[in-house]
């Protein structure tokens, strides 16, 4: 705490400023088209088409009311929540048991297992699509909010294992020896010891299991055929029509789609920085 | 200790879950699909037995195929450096910065989490002549070119630019994997190198670099999958056009599958697709060599 | 530390099951259900189409509730395909989808996707199928069966701006070379003589489609290899097609669809080949064009081909070859090819009836649409969309692709014919 009070009351060097300019104007890069996509949204579409880079001339707000009402956003923010949420954790937790026994027990196939995880990273989804549907249908597991978690979860496994494999391998070996000698069976070294140190794992390899299947198009667009269980890339598509595209709705529903993501994302990496720093200092 | 982690029934316990969704959700596909890369299928009207003709198609007569291949293969190499140059580097400029780091890391990470076919659009329309960024230029009297469907040169300009928007919007990962790794190192290695009298630059190269490694492992390898498997950007930017000289491997897959419905065929290019990305990790493996801390 | 395992599989297992749970049962009561599938959201679209076709199935559930109900499943049109392959390959095709005409088709009617219409409309519905417009049927017909029913068709024309041409003093073109010249005149007064769209490549291949068939070509003795589309009448089209281009919108390279209609009703350019759906787009967004926009007949090519043909496309509904609810099937086929449905399409949507005797008001329809009809009225014969006339999808593509290139002037009409050239002899004549 001392060490760091001493640093931040020195005069920032030289190099610290061309390293802010830097990041500032790169910071410019990847703002200003952001801030664009949000004053598209504001337009009304012969605006954007005869001046899009100007400021609205007058603010829609209805876009965004519009947008909610006939994308139906509200039903898919649920249908997205859900279905990512429930991913999520139980990717997490299949992904986590399976790479510590990867990462921290002995047994002969483990490096084979690795590598045979990571080949589901390289199907293109494309490809399966058809022969995966087709066995859905057959058990009745399409058009469900379930039948989209399935092939979800098992594609966010191979980056989860991947990941984490890293994270549990990082832990040293002599936390699980001394447990071990304090009567800890292989289950609590798992839930106790492994799960608690890994949470930086668990960030960042949820962070974009999460992401990931929040934007994911192809399999909730083949999957799911009722308007009430679509998830939100779903519906962002109903605003390109076949002749005509409605730009300033389709903005404005990709505004209401990034929103919270955005501000979860803001919120919870703040805490996770905190405690990922704690984290690093006691392993 | 060793008989802990040797518990057969354990390791059973863990791995199973996992490994079953895997075989059922994507092993026997894949199999599927490796089958029908051996058949003529048109999706609707059953598959016929053809033995290689699709892969021979590929890689005698299809220029198409031929363009993709060497897009791919640029794109994997240009993302690759440029996002593990940027990413290293963001990662050590904003470890080293007193104040801030929180929002500069949230704003590079930003388009991370947004949808690449809301981006896709969002860049078509910059690159668009009549209101993208010419528009810009032309105040300075300058003549930009047709970025997205300029179609000269061995890599076109449509490729760079898809290329350029990949780097903006997924530079934030690599940045974070490698915070990760470097916020784990423990500041009293640098305080003590300090004190040695290393300087800054050298603290980098003898202590961050080499800790860095293992993680240089995993974000080269999902750098590498992920560019060859790239599709959204190029999608809904491009379309693969003008006349497929922006086609990747992946949109060329969706094309022949679900364009032109040659099933088949669109399976033969994911097995190869599949190929190319074990090579590549395989290669990734070998070439960095790490020794890692187990005990 | 076992059971807190076992409760985390329990507890991860009741979730799934309370997932299969909330699968609703759907068939209820004596209702028949039946799926129509769509590739335009009804509710969000702003495609006035796609909106009728909403009305229409808000009509079918109304007026025959309790006894059929139709579910719409909809994509985007990117998606469409996919979405309905993969339902056909399931066993779940939907009920009635609607489908492009051409090589499109072909794939479902050789699929077996499609149920075959022609008894049904020759006994059972006779009085229904003469409702409609003589030789509607010709391009649904595969081998003297009826595979499908149209819902409406658009017809391609050039829109041109009144105004510009009484300002710069030019007549309506009525043959290629006047094209030239009216160009040329209207860029020399300052204004874009025609906006177009090469990064939608089928707006620029209608132009080419247009310059072919005025040349010329003939699709079917190409489909026989009767000719080579290195003969010299499609590198004379597509000579014609690069020397037109020099009059196109400086931007048209990269600009889509979108633009090049905005670029027009925003009376930045003089004329526009566009399809008749483009019509309540344009009046849609800026309401003084229709009072300023007239319609002409794409000009002829001296001494060539007949100047009175038309590039029409229709819209078509297949049914399922394995639907169990015929009947209703064919109700709503009935209720997108009645009056209501047909009149709504040529006033409000731009697109025309399919049946004959519709009473169309048109002091309320568009005033584009009855220059439309009157160009139509002297129209001595059809012809499709380039790319949804040749033998596949992919030969379409490879047709507008070559198109394209010969706009940007990466390949000499003699090369990109040739390309075009090289795709049959590997793909199609084989």
């Amino acid at each position: 705490m001392n060490k760091k009070n001493v640093r931040t009351k020195k005069p920032l060097s030289p190099v610290i400023i061309v390293i802010y300019v830097f990041l500032a104007l790169l910071a410019v890069l990847y703002l200003a088209p952001l801030l664009w996509m949000l004053s598209v949204s504001l337009k009304d579409n012969p605006d954007l088409m005869a001046a899009p880079f100007a400021l609205p001339a007058a603010l829609h707000w209805n876009n965004y009311q519009e947008a909610w009402e006939l994308g139906r956003l509200g039903a898919a923010l649920f249908n997205s929540v859900f279905v990512c949420g429930v991913t999520l954790i139980v990717s997490l937790f299949f992904g986590a048991m399976a790479a510590f026994a990867i990462a921290r027990m002995r047994w002969k196939l483990s490096e084979a297992t690795q590598t045979f995880f990571l080949i589901g990273m390289m199907v293109p989804v494309h490809c399966i699509l058809i022969p995966l549907f087709v066995r859905f249908a057959h058990l009745g597991l399409t058009n469900s909010r379930f039948g989209l978690m399935l092939p979800y979860i098992t594609f966010s496994l191979p980056m989860t294992i991947f990941l984490m494999t890293g994270f549990f391998k990082s832990i040293p070996a002599e936390l699980f020896e001394s447990a071990a000698i304090d009567g800890c069976g292989i289950y609590r070294c798992f839930f106790e010891i492994a799960l608690p140190l890994a949470r930086t794992g668990f960030f960042v390899s949820g962070l974009m299991t999460f992401i990931n299947n929040w934007n994911e198009l192809l399999l909730a667009m083949v999957f799911i055929s009722d308007p009430a269980r679509k998830t939100l890339p779903v519906t962002l598509t109903y605003f390109v029509g076949p002749y005509a595209t409605n730009y300033v709705q389709m903005f404005a529903a990709i505004i209401i789609a990034i929103a919270p993501t955005v501000v979860v994302y803001c919120l919870f990496s703040n805490q996770i920085v905190e405690g990922l720093t704690t984290g690093a200092v006691k392993g | 200790m060793d008989k802990i982690l040797r518990n057969k029934k354990a390791i059973f316990i863990f791995i199973a879950p996992a490994l079953l969704m895997f075989v059922v959700i994507l092993v026997i596909p894949m199999f599927q699909m490796i089958y029908y890369s051996f058949c003529d299928y048109a999706a609707l009207t059953p598959p016929k037995f053809v033995g290689w003709k699709n892969y021979q198609q590929l890689f005698f007569k299809d220029s198409t195929f031929q363009i993709a291949i060497k897009n791919s293969m640029f794109f994997m190499i240009f993302s690759a450096v440029t996002q593990q140059i940027m990413g290293l580097l963001l990662a050590v400029f904003l470890t080293n910065i007193p104040k801030g780091r929180n929002v500069f890391k949230n704003i590079y990470y930003l388009p991370c989490v947004l949808s690449s076919a809301a981006l896709g659009l969002l860049w078509a329309f910059m690159f668009n002549p009549r209101i993208g960024i010419n528009q810009l230029l032309a105040k300075f009297g300058i003549e930009g070119p047709l970025w997205l469907m300029d179609s000269k040169g061995f890599i076109v300009l449509p490729m760079w630019v898809i290329a350029f928007v990949a780097l903006w919007q997924y530079v934030g990962q690599n940045m974070m994997l490698y915070m990760a790794q470097i916020t784990g190192i423990s500041r009293d290695v640098y305080e003590a190198s300090y004190i040695d009298g290393a300087s800054k630059a050298k603290a980098f190269r003898y202590i961050t670099l080499p800790l860095v490694k293992p993680m240089m492992i995993t974000s080269l390898s999902l750098n590498c999958i992920g560019s060859l498997k790239f599709f959204d950007l190029v999608y809904n930017m491009t379309q693969g056009g003008p006349n497929h000289r922006t086609e990747v491997l992946a949109t060329e897959l969706y094309a022949e599958g679900f364009n032109y419905f040659k099933y088949g065929y669109a399976s033969a290019i994911s097995v190869i697709l599949l190929v190319l990305c074990l090579i590549v990790t395989l290669l990734v493996k070998k070439v960095i060599k790490v020794e890692t801390y187990e005990g | 530390m076992k059971k807190k395992l076992l409760s985390a599989v329990l507890a991860a297992a009741m979730v799934a099951s309370t997932m299969f749970a909330s699968v609703p049962v759907q068939a209820e009561g004596e209702v028949e259900e039946i799926t129509w599938m769509f590739w335009d959201d009804l509710q969000a679209t702003e495609d006035l189409v796609s909106l009728g076709y909403a009305d229409v199935i808000d009509r079918f559930n109304t007026e025959y509730e309790g006894q059929y109900h139709v579910t719409p499943i909809t994509t985007n049109l990117e998606e469409y395909d996919g979405k309905l392959n993969a339902l056909i390959a399931a066993g779940q095709t939907p009920d009635v989808y609607i489908c492009n005409p051409g090589p499109n088709m072909d794939v479902y009617v050789e699929a077996g996707a499609a149920m075959d219409l022609t008894d049904i409309m020759n006994n059972e519905e006779a009085d229904w199928y003469a409702t409609f417009t003589d030789g509607i049927f010709d391009s649904l017909t595969y081998d003297g069966k009826i595979m499908g029913v149209p819902t409406c068709f658009a017809a391609a024309c050039v829109y041109y701006n009144t105004k510009m041409f009484d300002e710069v003093g030019v007549e309506v073109p009525t043959t290629y070379d006047e094209l030239l010249d009216v160009c040329q005149k209207l860029q020399d007064a300052g204004y874009t003589p025609i906006s177009c769209s090469a990064g939608t490549a089928w707006c620029l291949s209608m132009i080419a489609g247009y310059l072919c068939d005025r040349q010329g070509a003939d699709l079917d003795a190409i489909a026989a290899h009767e000719a080579n589309w290195t003969d010299d009448v499609f590198v004379q089209a597509a000579t014609k097609l690069q020397e037109l281009s020099q009059y196109f919108q400086p931007t048209a390279a990269g600009d889509s669809n979108d633009q090049a209609t905005a670029a027009f009703y925003n009376q930045e350019a003089a004329m526009l080949v566009q399809g008749s759906w483009a019509i309540g787009q344009m009046n849609g967004a800026n309401e003084e064009i229709e009072d300023i926009c007239g319609v002409f007949q794409f000009p002829a090519i001296e001494g060539a081909n007949d100047p009175n043909r038309m590039i029409v496309k229709t819209d078509n509904l297949l049914v399922s070859s394995t639907t169990e609810h015929k009947d209703a099937a064919i109700a709503l086929l009935k209720m997108f090819t009645d009056e209501t449905a047909q009149k709504y399409m040529a006033e409000v949507g731009g697109k025309f009836p399919i049946i004959k005797d519709v009473d169309i008001d048109y002091e309320v329809a568009p005033k584009q649409l009855s220059y439309v009809q009157d160009i139509m009225s002297q129209a001595t014969g059809n012809f499709g969309f380039y790319n949804e006339s040749l033998d596949s999808v992919e030969a379409g593509d490879c047709f507008d692709n070559a198109m394209v290139d010969v706009f940007l002037g990466n390949k000499t009409p003699e090369e990109a014919c040739q390309a075009v050239q090289d795709f049959y002899e590997a793909n199609v004549w084989k």
